[in-house]
């Protein structure tokens, strides 16, 4: 297993390179001209020009990314090139922001998925259709609407939680709970339906096989077969989505971030990459590369230990 | 039973859990009188003053103090300078300054100070270094004496010592970078930079012993935002206290809320920026009859109400409502008359009509609103074809490439008309191809060389000539929305949409 995590660091590291050069090569690709848009169509063009040698776009682009890439591995990633904001800072203010949400929605959905999924698959009939019906319902659900109803009713109407802006939990643990439940639990909705139906499945099916016809025969309790055999075989399926989902929730957050006013990374990458924010984006860029390599990790690792038959040589 | 017991334990905790977080901080900003929380869409690139921009000012007001102070109705009133005279030539402007400002760190604020800010901003590369780019030379005559030489007077030049080029840093602070985030100023506050993160909230706490008046409240953050349903929810539930709507979708959902004080204000125009009015690109420009035949194609009343549900009003001028220059007949000059139009393209030579192509930025020129132009003007024959631009390249095709003829725009309508003069008639970046004639020459030159408000009635000449000769094609004036949560008295700023930070009160 440890040189199996070795290789897979190994291989996401050359990764990492690979998708930062390409990376920086497209957002280097001409058209933008980050000058003009810094200081404004006002600006005359000898400003511009100079704006844009002072940020070293007069050189190739070859030298400029090794450049970065550099001043990357030494712990410096520049500065935003339209609000001079420092972009480890930038990111180390905006990804908690993001991960509480990821986090939070990854828990939910886990939770409750899981458990309406093993609910249904094991005690069918009416419980099992009204479990699918709420799945299709929740899953064809636009998001945005399901998070406007929910800011709209809980917030604007009861005011039980803030409608916008987000508490860090160093500053008050409850002020951050409110601040990310709403959005928590927009997020959550077409991810409960869409793992609760995978698990479901997948309990149905081994529900099934004889080794769980076996150990009921012994009189062992539902509860125990459920939990300590069927779940761990019938689990690989819905960990998969969830990590998905997980790193499919980068996406996903910005419509949130944008309702919720959060200063999250989802809201920061659309707003950074219209605007041709290149140091910004190659932040973001490399801390989303890295949340994938390592999530992804992370489920072959826990799917290999409740499944040693999945386990990856 | 103890099921029952088990359920009502937990619509309990449910319950203590809500009203917990209900308790809680919000995150979005304090609503006391002592805090101010603004919502704001603009984004300042730094707050080096070097770097300012008009629509970002309140981030530099906080912070630093003008030169001139301008008032909400648009005149000038002492801040940092409390006199000021031109000589007769109006080439030399002398400012009078305060003996009893200093910075931070004891450095005096003085002629001196002046004379390496304004030439520093003028030197920067800011996006409105050209502002000051007739400013040859700022002459420190003594410790509170400073006199401005220019090239040739410069109407709007108490207008810019308002805005961003009069705002005063400290000259110590000029080596490196670090007034992009560490702003050095004279203002009534200073950055919190504990509670500020770049590129989300900016957080003030008041100045000790700053020199003017105080302003009402401990605190000020400005709250960014990419979107308007976020700033209205955060109105409604009073997290931001006050805020400028500029989408009709939102003003609606604002005024239907009786907790949400609501004032609206006329001040940008909507309209296509012809820059090719010599023919370089589209010979057919290049005659007047063409230009006003667009004019006339435009079905404004209908746009207006279509697009921006009649929140606004109907205009063919490119000059505000508070400026000398606005002659209320001209916001309908050209009427909606198809027939008229095709009449003066056949006059012009070109009854069959031509091709026109336009950029288009989505978030400008929307879909109902391509719709509605390429749908008027086909009416007479005009083929508009719409090249669509992402955010990034627009600015690079159009004003660096110059690669069309004209393109749609907001554009501030302001009281100072020398200020519209120069950014939309002048040969510069609206006019880039350098469009003119003798009497527009004429004009310019008898209101650039005319002591203050004694050129009304040529501005106002000048403003006809510009409609008549189809320069611009402007839609409407649009209505936005100073909106508050009910704790704040709010001002608007005569010509702007962003209010200065100084027109901010609690309600009474």
């Amino acid at each position: 297993m440890t040189s199996f995590i070795l290789r897979r660091l190994g291989s996401g590291l050359l990764l990492l390179v690979v998708i930062s050069a390409l990376a920086y090569l497209l957002l280097s690709l001409p058209g933008t001209d980050v000058g003009r848009h810094v200081l404004g169509p006002a600006a005359p063009q000898d400003a511009v020009d100079a704006h844009n040698a002072g940020l070293g776009l007069d050189r190739p682009v070859a030298v400029r990314y090794l450049d970065w890439l550099t001043s990357a591995l030494q712990g410096d990633l520049g500065r935003s090139w339209f609000t001079s904001e420092d972009v480890s800072l930038a990111l180390a203010n905006r990804l908690p922001v993001t991960f509480s949400l990821m986090i939070g929605v990854t828990l939910v959905t886990a939770v409750v998925s899981f458990g309406l999924g093993v609910w249904a698959g094991v005690r069918r009939g009416a419980v099992d259709r009204a479990v699918q019906l709420v799945s299709v319902f929740g899953y064809a659900l636009p998001g945005f609407l399901v998070t406007l109803i929910i800011v709209l009713v809980f917030a604007v109407r009861l005011g039980w939680f803030p409608a916008i802006g987000y508490t860090p939990f160093s500053r008050s643990p409850g002020g951050w709970l409110a601040t990310v439940t709403l959005p928590v639990l927009s997020l959550s909705v077409a991810g409960i339906a869409g793992v609760a139906q995978q698990v479901r499945s997948s309990v149905i099916d081994v529900m099934g096989r004889d080794y769980v016809r076996t150990l009921r025969a012994r009189g062992l309790p539902t509860s125990r077969v459920v939990f300590r055999h069927v779940l761990r075989n019938a689990a690989t399926p819905g960990l998969t989505v969830l990590g998905m989902q997980f790193v499919g929730l980068l996406g996903g957050a910005v419509i949130v971030e944008q309702i919720f006013g959060l200063p999250g990374i989802g809201a920061m990458t659309v707003q950074y990459t219209t605007r041709g924010d290149i140091p910004v984006i190659m932040g973001v860029v490399m801390v989303s590369v890295i949340g994938v390599i390592l999530i992804n990790l992370l489920v072959d690792v826990l799917v290999g230990w409740l499944n040693p038959k999945a386990r990856v040589a | 039973m103890q099921t029952k017991t088990r359920v009502n334990a937990g619509v309990a905790a449910t319950g203590a859990l809500v009203l917990m977080l209900a308790g809680c901080s919000t995150g979005g900003g304090d609503t006391g009188s002592s805090s101010l929380t603004i919502g704001s869409m603009t984004v300042p690139q730094s707050l080096d003053p070097a770097e300012a921009m008009g629509s970002a000012l309140p981030y530099f007001q906080a912070v630093y103090d003008t030169l001139v102070k301008r008032e909400p109705d648009g005149g000038y009133t002492p801040m940092l300078a409390t006199e000021w005279t031109y000589d007769e030539s109006l080439t030399e402007l002398t400012l009078t300054l305060r003996d009893d400002v200093t910075f931070d760190d004891g450095t005096p604020f003085d002629a001196e100070a002046v004379k390496a800010n304004l030439e520093r901003f003028r030197d920067g590369g800011g996006g409105q270094a050209q502002t000051l780019a007739l400013l040859e030379e700022v002459e420190a005559v003594d410790g509170t004496t400073a006199v401005l030489h220019l090239a040739q007077p410069n109407p709007a030049m108490l207008y810019y010592l308002s805005d961003a080029a009069g705002l005063m840093a400290n000259p110590a602070a000029f080596d490196g970078d670090s007034l992009t985030t560490d702003p050095d100023g004279t203002g009534p506050y200073e950055l919190d930079k504990g509670r500020t993160a770049v590129g989300t909230t900016w957080a003030y706490t008041r100045a000790e012993d700053y020199w003017g008046e105080d302003l009402p409240y401990e605190e000020i953050a400005i709250n960014l935002f990419d979107n308007e349903n976020a700033i209205v929810n955060g109105v409604r539930t009073g997290q931001i206290n006050a805020a400028l709507l500029q989408d009709v979708d939102q003003q609606a959902v604002a005024e239907t809320d009786p907790d949400v004080a609501t004032q609206p204000q006329a001040i940008d125009y909507q309209g296509i920026i012809l820059f090719d009015r010599d023919g370089h690109i589209t010979p057919e420009l290049a005659e007047p009859g063409v230009r006003q035949a667009i004019n006339h194609a435009i079905d404004r009343e209908t746009m207006l109400e279509q697009l921006r549900d009649g929140q606004g009003e109907v205009t063919n001028q490119i000059f505000g409502t508070e400026s000398d220059a606005y002659d209320p007949e001209l916001d309908t000059y050209y009427d909606h008359d198809p027939e008229r139009a095709r009449e003066l393209l056949a006059d012009a030579g070109y009854p069959d009509g031509f091709e026109l192509t336009l950029p288009r930025m989505s978030q400008i020129v929307t879909d109902p609103m391509a719709t509605s132009l390429q749908s008027d003007l086909a009416e007479i024959g005009i083929d508009l074809t719409w090249d669509n631009l992402d955010q990034g390249s627009a600015l690079n095709s159009i004003f660096t490439e110059q690669a069309y003829p004209g393109m749609v725009m907001n554009n501030a309508q302001l009281a100072e008309d020398w200020v519209t003069v120069t950014e939309l008639v002048l040969p510069g970046t609206f006019n880039f191809f350098g469009a003119t004639d003798d009497t527009i020459e004429d004009l310019v030159e008898t209101i650039r060389s005319a002591p203050e408000g004694e050129a009304a009635d040529e501005v106002r000449a000048l403003n006809r000539h510009l409609v008549e000769q189809g320069w611009f094609v402007p839609f409407y004036r649009m209505t936005y929305l100073h909106v508050s949560d009910g704790t704040v008295d709010v001002e608007p700023q005569s010509g702007m949409a962003v209010p200065s930070l100084y027109n901010y009160a609690p309600a009474e």
